[in-house]
């Protein structure tokens, strides 16, 4: 079990903080330098936590907890008009990138209305590649009502975001009090507003992980995000390669190199073998890795 | 600008009220707005809005918008340069002559230049309507594609709509035109 979590601080000394990771068994997921400033997505097993407290002490950075660090989360808006798009749309979706989480944002093609809301098989497929799903409505509660039904459709966990508070509305994981917006939700009652959100989507993600945790994979997908990168090492303008999800990867890749990834090994399999590997419809490769019940063991 | 928000309930009703200071803002309509009426039935979803239009601002001459200096003109409001430069060049040719960013030279008779003074560089009311419409457009939830429009009496200016997703009933007709005469009774508005 990883915890995810970001260091933020100076230069100075911050290659200890990534040597100590990686002593323990953990992965550096992101890393940017800015100057003199350092921020780092950090993933390490759970009991090593004090260590790197301590070393960030040390280094006078700072960490924060990631709760949806390592997911992968589709931001759905009946359209992509400018009733949905800029506010509130990309508010949530920055919120959610600050909680750690690598998000999509979707605009459906027939998604607006109440009766005539629909959502098409593409994108259902689309929605589904993704950890979770984040579903953004309006001001009306009969319309949030009855277009419960696209949401119902998908098959990974979600959280619907609408207007009404969630006192007058009686559906699960249902965050009220967003609605239409026409300007950025920076207040404070906005702010905490979409902290509730986040953290209605972590519960969410955390059912999920619990599941994973009773039927665990045959590998974490960080292990292999690093086995891949020893391979095929990432082009100097290429920006997040390769997405984490909770239970696989995202890897954006040439049609040419998939062989090439097929063929690494995984201790002694071939990653072909532990992985579901198929093109996604909306960027590169799924890697849906199996559970070591269906795999087998893999060293 | 009024805006009175009407069977939404409380959120909804809160949030188009905010909805539409923001839209006609956008669009450079909100001092020329007098009073702004909507009203939603989400559960048969019919959204009627009207929108009554009060003092429109008189053109804009050139003088307006540019001081003379001899045979110069510098234009003091920018945001008029283009609609300008495009009026003089297309009356007076190559004698207008834009001799930097802000300044405008000119070959002209002195009578002619009084003319010039008195040219009108833009009409807020030529494109009144189509930034109106363009408002309700943002204001009303997409999926109500269906339009009916109700022209209002001889002699004010402003329109209501009335948008559903569903073909619009001769009930909801009369219904509209009820509430917004309610509105005028009660109100003094549209």
């Amino acid at each position: 079990m990883y915890k995810i979590m970001m260091f933020s601080g100076g230069v100075y000394k911050f290659n200890e903080l990534r040597e100590i990771v990686e002593d323990i068994g953990g992965f550096i997921l992101q890393s940017m330098v800015m100057q003199t400033e350092t921020m780092m997505h950090l993933a390490f097993p759970v009991e090593e936590e004090p260590r790197i407290r301590a070393k960030a002490k040390e280094l006078g950075g700072k960490l924060k907890d990631l709760p949806l660090g390592g997911a992968e989360i589709m931001v759905v808006v009946p359209s992509l008009g400018k009733h949905h798009a800029v506010d509130p749309m990309c508010d949530i979706a920055e919120f959610l990138r600050r909680n750690g989480a690598i998000t999509d944002m979707m605009g459906l093609a027939r998604g607006v209305g109440r009766r005539i809301a629909q959502m098409t098989v593409e994108e259902r497929a689309i929605i589904n590649e993704c950890d979770a799903a984040v579903f953004v409505f309006g001001n009306f509660k009969e319309c949030i009502e009855e277009k419960v039904k696209l949401c119902e459709m998908i098959d990974v966990p979600y959280i619907i975001v609408g207007g009404p508070p969630a006192s007058d509305v009686d559906l699960p994981h249902y965050v009220g009090g967003v609605g239409r917006r026409t300007s950025r939700m920076k207040r404070k009652e906005d702010i905490e507003k979409l902290n509730e959100m986040a953290m209605a989507l972590a519960d969410v993600l955390e059912e999920k992980r619990i599941e994973l945790e009773e039927d665990p994979l045959a590998t974490s997908p960080l292990f292999i995000k690093e086995m891949i990168e020893m391979l095929l090492t990432p082009k100097a303008t290429e920006e997040f390669p390769i997405v984490i999800h909770m239970d696989g990867l995202r890897v954006k890749v040439e049609a040419e190199d998939e062989e090439k990834i097929r063929d690494i090994e995984i201790g002694k399999r071939k990653l072909s073998e532990i992985c579901e590997i198929k093109k996604s419809l909306y960027e590169g490769y799924l890697l849906e890795i199996l559970p070591e019940a269906v795999a087998g063991e893999i060293f | 600008m009024e805006i009175k928000v009407e069977g939404g309930g409380e959120f909804a009703n809160a949030s188009y009220t905010s909805v539409c200071n923001d839209v006609f803002r956008d669009v450079g309509l909100r001092s020329n707005i007098e009073r702004v009426y909507m009203y939603c039935n989400a559960a048969e979803h019919v959204f009627i809005i009207s929108i009554k239009i009060g003092r429109v601002p008189s053109p804009v001459k050139v003088w307006d918008v540019t001081l003379r200096e001899g045979d110069k003109l510098r234009i003091t409001k920018e945001e008029y340069a283009p609609k300008l430069l495009a009026l003089l060049w297309d009356r007076y040719g190559e004698r207008v002559q834009q001799e930097s960013r802000l300044i405008i030279r000119f070959e002209l008779e002195e009578e002619e230049v009084a003319k010039l003074n008195e040219l009108v560089v833009y009409d807020p009311k030529e494109d009144l309507t189509v930034r109106m419409l363009d408002g309700i457009d943002r204001i009303l939830p997409e999926g109500a594609r269906v339009r009916y429009p109700i022209p209002f009496a001889e002699g004010q200016e402003g329109m209501t709509i009335i948008a559903s997703e569903n073909p619009i009933s001769d009930e909801w007709k009369v219904k509209a035109k009820e509430l917004i005469g309610g509105v005028a009774l009660s109100g003094g508005g549209a």
